[in-house]
């Protein structure tokens, strides 16, 4: 507990020590300001337009809310049934890997024509920079999994979707939660990206629209939230992982 | 102790397999299993099965348990045409126990029961009575990662009995097990046998075993495996780790022996 807090303290004081020394360097005319915004720069910019970027920081995190439920219910069924069906999967693998390798980027106008300026768009784009990725993760640690489980199962009298989710699926969970990380931070990523490309609202949009205008500092203030973002998606997926860990990994020992 | 059920004088017959066959593959590929086997076993008894690796035992016991489907004959266990899995009458146990590693030895052993949504009230204490039966009572909230292999597998015996199955179905339980352990398990095997009264086919390659823990061993034949002889064990029962010793015993393993390798 004490050793926690210590190090707490060390990295509050290395963090103030940096925040200092950057705003020093900006007051010493050492600094652009157009290209570094020093953090009193910051603080003003969100004095002034604070109300705005908090709207948007809502409406971001309830698309990237959105968008991780779709991604996360999608990829982890599709992954559990297409990795217990031996043709679905030989299909399904080397067809998720193409779409994984693929800039996906390229199709966002088209889902723009499909679902407009607004929030939906974003969610769709979220969902499917996130999803392919988990779908693959899930399948093959489904794949993985030794036969003897299922056989063993089905001789205990359980039906295929009792195999497939209450066997099956909870084995292949670490391979699932791998894919869970990578998919999110895809998903993240997905959403702000969306928003900076074509929106209405959003961090995104302000980062962009401010950018436009040189106002170095809302854009610093629309980077910290972004990076807000990031930090919580991360702290839910930890507390997921913990959850599944709780025991130790000493227990996945056969 | 001998209170085990009056059918064990071998009358009433729960397995019957007729001119079974199995094939894998077809045409110039095709591999034959198994090859017109047929055979009847008792309620009650004991039955082994060896023979050479590779023999089929392992199929034949898959088909018995439903898991298998057969490419020509027919099974029926207790009444019923096998085909497919029947958890009621048949339970089985592999090599390996497949133990659910997130699961307590507790809640695995009550698994069957939830599948069937069996509630808590009900299940619980019969699983864990079970547990004791094999030995495990303070055990029951380990998980299979702190369990020994000898442990895992007496869970896993805990397992195929809670469903209350008329047969138990076991392709070589204790062949992972070192050979202590294994001796000791089949020890415990046979007392829980001779407390319920179960059906038991076991396969195994090890003959002593097979000897051992049988009132019929059935040796089979190298691919396309058949049945090629049925011997009856005439040791008395409960059986000591001296009789393996003893001249008959001795015998019967010789028999064996040469049928196999002369096969």
């Amino acid at each position: 507990m004490i050793v926690r807090i210590r190090r707490l303290l060390v990295r509050l004081t290395l963090f103030l020590a940096f925040v200092g020394c950057w705003e020093a360097a900006y007051r010493a005319g050492l600094l652009n300001p157009i290209i570094f915004a020093a953090p009193s720069v910051i603080v003003k910019a969100a004095v002034k337009d604070g109300w705005t970027f908090l709207a948007a920081f809502r409406v971001t995190v309830l698309e990237i809310t959105m968008a991780i439920l779709m991604a996360w219910c999608f990829g982890i069924i599709f992954g559990v049934i297409a990795g217990s069906l031996p043709i679905l999967a030989r299909i399904s693998a080397p067809m998720l890997s193409a779409v994984i390798a693929l800039p996906l980027v390229v199709i966002y106008p088209v889902l723009l024509v499909w679902f407009g300026l607004g929030v939906t768009s974003k969610i769709v784009f979220g969902t499917i920079s996130g999803v392919f990725p988990i779908a693959l993760n899930t399948l093959t640690g489904v794949q993985s999994i030794d036969h003897g489980f299922a056989t063993m199962a089905r001789a205990m009298g359980a039906n295929r979707r009792q195999i497939m989710f209450r066997v099956m699926a909870p084995l292949a969970l670490p391979a699932i939660i791998a894919g869970l990380r990578l998919g999110t931070a895809l998903i993240v990523i997905g959403v702000v990206l969306s928003e900076m490309l074509a929106s209405t609202d959003g961090i995104g949009f302000w980062i962009s629209y401010h950018r436009s205008l040189f106002n170095t500092g809302q854009v610093y203030l629309g980077i910290i939230l972004a990076l807000s973002i990031t930090i919580l998606v991360n702290m839910i997926l930890s507390f997921v992982e913990r959850m599944h860990f709780r025991g130790g990994d000493e227990r996945f020992v056969r | 102790m001998n209170h085990r059920p009056t059918a064990r004088a071998g009358s009433v017959e729960i397995i019957k397999v007729e001119r079974l066959s199995k094939q894998y593959g077809s045409g110039a590929n095709s591999l034959r299993a198994l090859s017109d086997i047929s055979l009847s076993v008792s309620e009650g008894q004991f039955v082994t099965v060896v023979g050479p690796s590779g023999c089929g035992k392992s199929t034949l016991l898959l088909i018995l348990a439903g898991l298998v489907s057969p490419s020509s004959g027919d099974v029926w266990i207790d009444g019923a045409a096998v085909t497919g899995p029947l958890p009621e009458k048949i339970s089985v146990m592999f090599q390996e126990a497949w133990l659910l590693p997130w699961k307590t030895a507790v809640e695995n052993v009550e698994f069957p029961l939830m599948l069937r949504g069996a509630p808590f009230a009900i299940r619980r204490p019969r699983a864990l009575s079970l547990l004791q039966l094999v030995g495990l009572e303070g055990f029951a909230n380990r998980y299979p990662g702190e369990l020994s292999g000898g442990m895992k597998q007496r869970v896993a015996i805990a397992r195929s009995l809670v469903q209350e199955p008329r047969v138990l179905l076991m392709d070589e339980p204790f062949a992972a097990l070192d050979e202590q352990t294994r001796t000791r398990m089949g020890n415990e095997l046979l007392q829980v046998w001779e407390k319920f009264g179960r059906t038991v086919v076991f396969v195994t390659h090890g003959l002593t075993e097979a000897i051992y823990l049988a009132d019929f061993v059935f040796v089979m034949s190298a691919r396309p495996g058949r049945i090629l002889e049925r011997f009856h064990v005439e040791l008395p029962r409960p059986r000591t780790i001296e009789m393996i010793g003893n001249e008959a015993f001795g015998r019967l393993r010789n028999r064996i022996w040469h049928l196999i390798g002369g096969a």
